[in-house]
């Protein structure tokens, strides 16, 4: 019987976990360990629902409601000083309970410090786009939604933006598989020279240690050179290909190591 | 056998006929010798006034973060080389630095002095080609020339140290795998020592070139605001006037020990940009003099370690494993199953050279991580090419192309 | 008019030598192979350096042109992504006959490290490739000496003929 393998991620696995291994934290310390930390939250808390809140390696985590993303995100540029959104993506919980994990990382120069502003959303829901707040968001949530098909509310121009416009399937969800379905394995093809010409371009050879040593049209033999098209039985002469034919060639001069220099030192 | 017919349509992006507002929509790319690399640009045109650039990247998208996704955590090192490949070594650092943030780890001082050196080297390289491209794409081509030679040297260096030219993958997780070669240190001062006489003969050809000027002065502009909102970092924010560097703010390594300035203008324009990178260049050989004391320190010192110990993540000295039984197994576990860092999340921003370059990892406790985003700087720098570039001419795409300094494998991953 | 001095009946006679078109077409067509920018990725940088100062491809007569109408050699270097796939064979198309391509660095030959949804593996899965270099990414000498493979392969041609059709794959 063949092992069953979950569709649902496709991510590669340990081949093997030791039965009572348990995994260690990374360690999480209280928001009041760090003053500034501590009175941003509680500016934050004093406005919007927080629903949990620690420090991880030195950056705030701070967990919201899903619909508070655009007022959080203004009352922190404006009145906390997190002058710069970072980056933003979404990490894709699907297989776990159907949710994305969002998160946006805010840089403020002033005070020196990092926050991470996180929600959970539900599949198919669409985040509120902070483009019109931090124009880099612009970009960061077209990739979002190219990566992971989450849509974003009042976005300007939501479409694709690293796959090209027709592409189907979102590459980062864990159930696509890292070297791409049908879809993927013959979208060049198709679209330079139709379907019709699958037969003759043949599939991707994806198995990167392919090599066939018999076959002197398409590798090189190991350890020598032998002609193209060679029929490999073991005892060929090895050959020497040199670039320039043994005659000389026409009107150039013929290399000479002998007569050559070689230089040592680039520096000279 | 015969050829077979390809089915595509002619390509009439360049030319719309039927347009009513008298605009004209050029394409730009994607495979244009003064993009830098695979940028697209759809630029709406008054004449020769831009109206509206719609910038198209993805063109080297190779899935870097699905690659990831997939890879242990060592294995997926010399991928971080293929991002920003002009200063590769800064890849590497930030993703190690990363890790190394996530399971808690100190790496010994002496690793750390080789990696201040070649992330400098790194950066040196990195603005030394910055500068031969975009003069050559205004049309200076003796400073490509004579920049692509001093960039030599240094490849010269870094290859003696890691065997590579450009992808260096000289950055481990926990140090670094090797000390540097006999002769790194005697180079790299023959090098330093005629850096300042090279800059000098760069700006001697640049700075009171009328051309350069033309194209570099008032041209490109962008506001404090604008940097902030787009999130802009690096040259590109100093140059817009926040002295803002994250080897100084938030020191890494030992960059609080060094000494160094950083040089920031409040014009924001290209010319502003282009000064910056070359003042960065003089800062970067002061540290790199500073790195080289410290190097000699740590020799008389007697600190030989290069790898941090931690036998959970990282493999021993090759002598013990070559000795002891159990450094062997070790080994063995490392190399085929890969270290587990504890559960959480980490985002470690360092300064490479064209940014703010971070890392956001998210481990749960496998051997995979299970969500890595790559903050990659020239992936704003491009974005703020929608704002920038309208109101400009033709000419001018060039040069603000030029001074953003994007690298393709870092845009689209 | 120079006014120079120089017999040319003296020393080794006139300045003429005595060759088959076949030769002289192809010694021309073999030293001044242009190549198209092609630079998609890193190996694209390393195609710079090769052009650079210190490696020096005017040498042989190798010289960057922008427009694939100029072009007789394409230089693959780099990553070719299924987003780009198109653009290639646009560009393969536009160039004029003769043309060679290189294939430079593991992932123009075979998608190399980036065994990924969005890459494809091989350029030669799109246009017909002459020769393959190999490396991540291949030296500047590499280039050299694939270039200098590939006007020896140009010089065992026939000029005379019409290129044959290269199969893909
Ligand atoms: S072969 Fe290597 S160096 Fe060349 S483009 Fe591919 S990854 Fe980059």
């Amino acid at each position: 019987m063949r092992a069953y393998t979950p569709k649902d991620d496709v991510q590669a696995k340990a081949y093997y976990t030791d039965r009572y291994y348990v995994a260690p934290q990374v360690p999480k310390s209280e928001v009041e360990t760090d003053e500034v930390f501590a009175a941003d939250l509680e500016a934050i808390k004093a406005k919007f629902e927080v629903k949990e809140a620690y420090i991880q390696v030195e950056q705030m985590v701070v967990y919201i409601n899903a619909h508070d993303i655009y007022g959080v995100l203004e009352f922190m540029r404006d009145e906390l000083a997190y002058t710069q959104l970072s980056e933003m993506s979404a990490i894709d919980w699907l297989a776990k309970d159907n949710t994305f994990e969002i998160f946006y990382q805010m840089l403020s120069m002033e005070k020196r410090k990092r926050i991470r502003v996180k929600y959970f959303i539900e599949n198919g829901q669409a985040v509120d786009s902070v483009e019109k707040l931090f124009r880099s968001a612009d970009w960061s949530e077209r990739e979002m939604f190219d990566m992971f098909g989450i849509e974003a509310n009042n976005h300007p121009f939501m479409k694709r933006i690293l796959m090209p416009y027709d592409w189907q399937g979102y590459p980062l969800l864990k159930t696509y598989p890292l070297e791409g379905d049908e879809f993927a394995a013959w979208y060049e093809v198709d679209k330079i020279y139709g379907k019709e010409a699958r037969d003759i371009i043949g599939p991707e050879i994806r198995d990167t240690a392919t090599v066939d040593r018999y076959d002197s049209e398409r590798f090189a033999r190991l350890g020598f050179e032998v002609p193209k098209g060679t029929k490999i039985t073991g005892n060929e002469e090895p050959h020497v290909d040199s670039y320039q034919e043994d005659g000389g060639i026409f009107l150039i001069k013929k290399y000479d190591k002998e007569s050559s220099v070689v230089i040592d030192d680039p520096q000279r | 056998m015969a050829q077979i017919k390809n089915r595509l349509t002619p390509f009439f992006e360049n030319i719309t006929f039927d347009r009513e507002d008298n605009e004209l929509v050029l394409n730009f790319g994607p495979q244009h010798p003064s993009a830098h690399g695979q940028l697209r640009l759809m630029l709406h045109l008054q004449q020769e006034q831009i109206v509206k650039a719609h910038p198209d990247v993805g063109y080297l998208h190779r899935g870097m973060e699905k690659m990831a996704e997939n890879m242990i955590y060592n294995e997926f090192m010399p991928t971080t080389d293929r991002m920003d490949y002009i200063a590769s070594s800064s890849n590497n650092y930030g993703f190690a630095l990363a890790v190394e943030k996530l399971i808690g780890l100190e790496v010994p001082r002496r690793a750390k002095v080789i990696r201040m050196m070649l992330l400098e080297i790194n950066r040196l390289m990195s603005h030394l080609f910055w500068l031969a491209t975009t003069a050559l794409d205004i049309g200076a081509m003796t400073v490509f020339l004579f920049a692509f030679r001093e960039r030599e040297y240094l490849m010269d260096i870094i290859e003696g140290y890691c065997g590579a030219r450009l992808t260096h993958a000289a950055i481990r997780i926990g140090g670094v795998p090797l000390d540097i070669q006999d002769d790194f240190l005697h180079q790299l001062r023959v090098f330093l020592n005629k850096l300042p006489q090279n800059i000098k003969d760069y700006e001697d050809l640049l700075d009171t070139n009328r051309i350069w000027l033309m194209r570099m002065e008032e041209v490109g502009t962008i506001s404090t605001e604008m940097a902030l909102s787009w999130g802009c970092t690096g040259p590109m924010l100093r140059a817009s006037g926040v002295a803002w560097d994250i080897r100084k703010e938030e020191p890494y390594e030992l960059y609080d020990e060094v000494e160094f300035n950083v040089p920031y203008s409040d014009k924001g324009d290209n010319f502003a940009r282009y000064r910056i990178y070359m003042e960065e260049m003089r800062e970067s050989a002061k540290i790199l003099y500073q790195t080289i004391e410290m190097y000699e320190k740590c020799e008389k010192d007697g600190q030989t370690e290069l790898m941090a110990h931690a036998p959970k993540y990282i493999s021993a000295p090759k002598l013990d494993i070559m000795t002891q039984n159990y450094s062997l197994m070790q080994h063995f576990v490392l190399v085929t199953q890969g270290m587990r860092p504890p559960v959480g999340e980490v985002y470690v921003a360092t300064e490479s050279p064209k940014g703010e370059l971070g890392f956001y990892i998210n481990s749960q406790g496998g051997p995979y991580p299970y969500r890595l985003k790559l903050r990659a700087p020239s992936f704003w720098h491009t974005g703020i090419l929608t704002d920038l570039l309208p109101g400009h001419y033709i000419p001018d795409v060039v040069s603000i192309i030029g001074t953003t300094n994007i690298v393709f494998g870092e845009v689209d991953r | 008019m120079a006014q120079h001095k120089v017999n040319y009946t003296q020393d080794g006679g006139l300045p003429v030598a005595l060759t088959s078109i076949d030769k002289i077409v192809n010694w021309g067509r073999s030293n001044s192979l242009w190549a198209l920018t092609y630079g998609l990725a890193c190996c694209g940088i390393e195609m710079m350096a090769s052009g650079a100062s210190r490696f020096d491809f005017d040498r042989y007569g190798t010289i960057f042109r922008a427009s694939p109408r100029q072009a007789d050699l394409m230089i693959v270097a780099g990553t070719l992504t299924k987003k780009h796939a198109e653009f290639i064979k646009r560009l393969y198309d536009q160039m004029t006959e003769p043309r060679w391509v290189i294939s430079m660095g593991s992932c123009a030959n075979t998608g190399g490290m980036f065994n990924t949804y969005a890459t494809v593996q091989g350029v030669d899965r799109i246009i017909p490739v002459d020769l393959y270099l190999p490396g991540c990414a291949p030296r500047p000498e590499t280039l050299q000496y694939g270039v200098m493979l590939l006007q020896k392969k140009i010089r065992a041609n026939k000029a005379g003929n019409a290129q044959k059709a290269k199969r893909l794959m």
